[in-house]
Parts: C-alpha cells; sequence; structure tokens
C-alpha cells in the first residue's frame, strides 16, 4: 500500500513534470515568437528605409530561347512625406551582351494628400499600357502590341517633373491626375550610318534645343474597377543631328480599362504628331504615329487559366501593319504567370517589301515573375 | 509575473513605434479600405493578396501604388490598414 502510494506519487510527480516541461516547452515557444515580432518590430522601426521589388521573365519564340529579362525594382523612402522608386532593366541580346535600361529613377514628395511631386525619370504619364502594363508579370500576353513597344507611337519615359495624385471624390466617383513638364524627345534614330525617321520618346537629360514637353492625364473611375482615362502633351521636337531643326510635337491618348470579376478588358489608342520642318537632312515633311489595341481575357473558376485575345494596330509615315494574338496563360500564382500565345502579324502596306519583319507568325513563351 | 513585463515591453515598444511609425495609421478607416481595395487593386493588375508581402514591404509598394493608381493619401493609409489588418499567421512569408 505504502509502495503504491509511493508509486503514485512519483508518478503523479513524473506526471506534473512533464506537464511543466510541456508547459514550459510552450512558453519558451510563445517567448521566441514574441521576441521574432518584437524583432520585426524594431526592424520597421526607422523612418527611412528601403525595399527591393521588381520582376523577371524568360522568353521562347522562333525555336529561340528570345529573351532573358532581370528588373529590379528599388523602393526607398522617408516616412510618408518621401518615396524613390527606380527600376533597371537588364536584358540579354542575340549576342549574348547585357543591355541595361534606367527605365525609370524618381523621387516623389508627397505634398498633402491630393498632391505628389515627382522628380527624375518616370514612365510617361500619357495613356496607360507603357506605364501600367508593361512588366511582364502584368502584361497578359509575351510582346507588347505594335506601337506600344519602344520607338513605336506610344512615348516611354520622360526626364522631369510631374504632379500627380488623387482627387477628392464626387459623389462615388474618384478620379486622378498627372501634370508635366519634361525635356523634349528627339526625332530620328541612326542606323547603319543612316538617319531612320522614327521618335524617340524615352526620356533624356536634354531637350536638344527645343521646347520642353508639356502634358497631362486626366482619369475618372465611373464605377469599381474601370478607368477612363484622357491625356496629351505638346511641345516641339528636333533632329538627332541638328538641333536648329525643329518642329512642332503633340500627343493624344485615351485609354479605358475594366474588371468585372473574371473578365478584364483593357484598350488605348495613341497618336504623335510631328510637324514639318524645311531644313531637315532627312525627313521634312514629319507625319502621324498612331496605335491601337483592345483586349479581352477571361480567368476560369475551375483552373487558374486565362485565354486572352487582342488586336494592335500601328501605322507611321512609312508602315501599316496589325496583329492578332491569341494567347492562354497558366497563373501558378497571380504573379507568376506561365504564357503561351500566337500572333498573326500583318504588313498592310504593299509599298513596303515583305521580308518577313512584319509579316511573320509567331509562337511565343514566357515565364513571368513579379515581386 | 513574466507575462506582465512582456506585455508591459511590448506595449512600450508598439507605443513608441507609433509615434516613430511611418506611415500614421491612427486615423485609417479599415472598412474603406477594403472598400477602396475591391474597387481598385484588380484593375491593372492581377490582384496581390496581404499573404503576398510582409508587413514592412506593404508600407513601400502602398505608396508605389499611391502614384501609379492615382490614391490619396487617405485612401492609401486606408488600404494599408485594411491589408495589414488582413495579413493572418498563416502567411507563411518572411
Ligand atoms: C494604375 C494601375 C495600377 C493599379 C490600379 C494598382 N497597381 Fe499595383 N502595380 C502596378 C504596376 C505598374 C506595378 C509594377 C511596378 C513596376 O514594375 O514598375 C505594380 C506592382 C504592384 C505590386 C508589386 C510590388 C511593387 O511595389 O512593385 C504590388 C504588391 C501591388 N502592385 C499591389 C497593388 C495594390 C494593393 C493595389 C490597390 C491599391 C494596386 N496594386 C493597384 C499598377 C497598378
Amino acid at each position: 500500500m505504502k509502495n503504491n502510494l509511493k508509486g503514485i506519487t512519483l508518478m503523479s510527480f513524473f506526471a506534473s513534470t512533464l506537464l511543466s516541461t510541456q508547459l514550459f516547452g510552450a512558453n519558451i515557444e510563445q517567448l521566441a515568437q514574441d521576441v521574432e515580432l518584437l524583432k520585426a518590430n524594431l526592424e520597421s522601426n526607422s523612418k527611412s528605409g528601403f525595399q527591393l521589388a521588381g520582376y523577371a521573365a524568360f522568353d521562347y519564340s522562333d525555336k529561340d530561347f528570345s529573351g532573358v529579362k532581370f528588373a529590379p525594382i528599388f523602393h526607398a523612402k522617408y516616412g510618408d512625406i518621401f518615396q524613390f522608386e527606380g527600376e533597371l532593366e537588364f536584358n540579354v541580346d542575340s549576342k549574348g551582351e547585357t543591355v541595361t535600361e534606367l527605365e525609370y529613377a524618381a523621387g516623389t514628395i508627397f505634398l498633402n494628400d491630393y498632391m505628389g511631386l515627382q522628380v527624375g525619370k518616370f514612365m510617361s504619364p500619357v495613356g496607360q499600357f507603357v506605364q501600367n502594363q508593361h512588366p511582364s508579370w502584368i502584361n497578359k500576353l509575351p510582346a507588347t502590341p505594335v506601337g506600344f513597344g519602344h520607338d513605336g507611337a506610344a512615348p516611354t519615359s520622360n526626364v522631369g517633373v510631374a504632379l500627380r495624385g488623387g482627387l477628392p471624390k464626387m459623389g462615388d466617383i474618384r478620379s486622378n491626375y498627372v501634370l508635366f513638364v519634361a525635356n523634349a524627345s528627339v526625332y530620328g534614330k541612326v542606323e547603319d550610318g543612316a538617319i531612320e525617321g522614327s521618335i524617340d520618346a524615352n526620356g533624356r537629360t536634354s531637350s536638344n534645343g527645343a521646347a520642353p514637353t508639356i502634358g497631362g492625364r486626366y482619369a475618372i473611375n465611373p464605377v469599381g474597377n474601370m478607368e477612363v482615362g484622357i491625356s496629351g502633351s505638346f511641345g516641339q521636337i528636333s533632329d538627332v543631328d541638328q538641333s536648329s531643326s525643329t518642329r512642332d510635337y503633340s500627343v493624344f491618348d485615351v485609354d479605358f480599362m475594366y474588371n468585372i470579376d473574371a473578365i478584364s478588358l483593357k484598350g488605348e489608342y495613341v497618336q504623335q504628331d510631328i510637324g514639318t520642318s524645311d531644313i531637315s537632312s532627312f525627313d521634312t515633311e514629319g507625319g502621324t504615329w498612331a496605335a491601337w489595341y483592345a483586349q479581352a481575357s477571361y480567368l476560369f473558376a475551375f483552373a487558374p487559366i486565362e485565354p486572352v485575345i487582342r488586336y494592335s494596330d500601328y501605322h507611321n509615315p512609312e508602315l501599316q501593319r496589325n496583329q492578332l494574338a491569341l494567347g492562354l496563360n497558366y497563373l501558378f500564382a497571380s504573379n507568376l504567370v506561365a504564357k503561351l500565345a500566337f500572333e498573326v502579324n500583318t504588313n498592310e502596306d504593299s509599298a513596303v517589301p515583305s521580308d518577313g519583319l512584319y509579316n511573320e507568325d509567331i509562337l511565343r513563351m514566357q515565364l513571368a515573375f513579379g515581386f | 509575473m513574466k507575462n506582465l513585463i512582456k506585455i508591459t515591453a511590448t506595449l512600450l515598444l508598439l507605443g513608441g513605434l507609433n509615434s516613430a511609425s511611418a506611415m500614421d495609421l491612427s486615423k485609417a478607416d479599415i472598412g474603406n479600405g477594403a472598400a477602396v481595395w475591391s474597387d481598385v487593386c484588380m484593375r491593372c493588375h492581377n490582384v496581390r493578396l496581404p499573404e503576398d508581402l510582409n508587413k514592412r514591404a506593404w508600407e513601400y509598394s502602398m505608396n508605389h501604388m499611391r502614384i501609379r493608381a492615382g490614391l490619396t493619401g487617405q485612401e492609401t493609409r486606408d488600404i494599408l490598414a485594411f491589408i495589414l489588418a488582413s495579413k493572418t499567421k498563416d502567411d507563411a512569408h518572411n
């Protein structure tokens, strides 16, 4: 009996030790978690700081592994009064060389709740595609619509200042604006010793003798997940080889986006106009560079599969082409997308020799990741 | 006792944190944040869920989206408050 009692006492003693060890263990775990939390809090407990984002994409087209892109984005801020954002774009070209581009590098001072003053190089505030659809994980097809890539109809970036922000609601309707002043673009591109008539609307640190570009965009959100924007700019543009050969320059754009549950609709029309120049060494005429696209996609509910259809059209004084692109995407996650697309390219201008450049149908594949 | 010290330390830290916090969310309206979030954040790209980024990264990305999407300062803080409140322990990300 005594022994029994002893046994029970011992057992309960062990049990309670076990229990308290367990409790103790749980306590330590809890403590470890708290320390982690405190550490995390301490870590974010600073006014200025730095954070990495960006995207990467890998392409296959035309029997080649045709593209490798790595585009890190650096975010730095001071409290909520200043934000810097800079995107570097690294690409490997067909010769194996690395092409680097500073896509944008701009700082924004938030003057108040409705105004941010942005300085530096920023994506062109004209339209939506260039600014908001160019990252590969966002673009629902592997390539850009015709006319919306570099040297197309849509301006790419600007070096200057912009005032931008959201406006107070009008009833239920939200709206936003951008006003900017930037260095002028340049007309003409030197290609194999000759000058080609194309508009270089990539931000540069000189206006090359031309008056600056002044522009803006105003957009409203009539209902949730819909935006209609109108934008444009005007100023001067000068020839790449002759800064005294200045011309009138203007841009006009309307854009549209609407997301209804699983359906996403996007469209844009953009037009750049260049005036005449009597003293130009390669083109006295000038002309219009215009492009538009319309895109629809649908995300199935039974599987993360998204078919996409897009039509785009581009014409300038030298070419006239269009493209129908059909795509099928698999979304591993909202920011990790595998794309398969077939592009039917058509050269509409019989005067331009069909060297296959704008007539080829292309199968493209891409894996895109945004982080 | 241990718990008391823990709570006090946490509170102190949090109190200090607030005054030095980058984004003052004390006047943020989480309900409005949720409404604007669902009206805005699926327009340009696939929705990025609260679990996608850590809390610190969200502050930067919301400043970034404020510029991109033309949000007001108050909308930005409301959405950030909503996102941070929606994060759970199961967000097994760093
Ligand atoms: C006007 C279009 C637009 C809207 C609306 C928009 N985004 Fe974005 N978002 C972008 C673009 C463009 C990028 C990619 C930035 C880049 O690559 O330059 C991006 C990137 C991101 C990223 C990746 C990290 C980063 O900071 O680059 C997150 C997260 C994100 N957005 C969340 C949101 C949330 C949350 C909302 C709703 C408030 C939102 N976005 C609304 C255009 C938009």
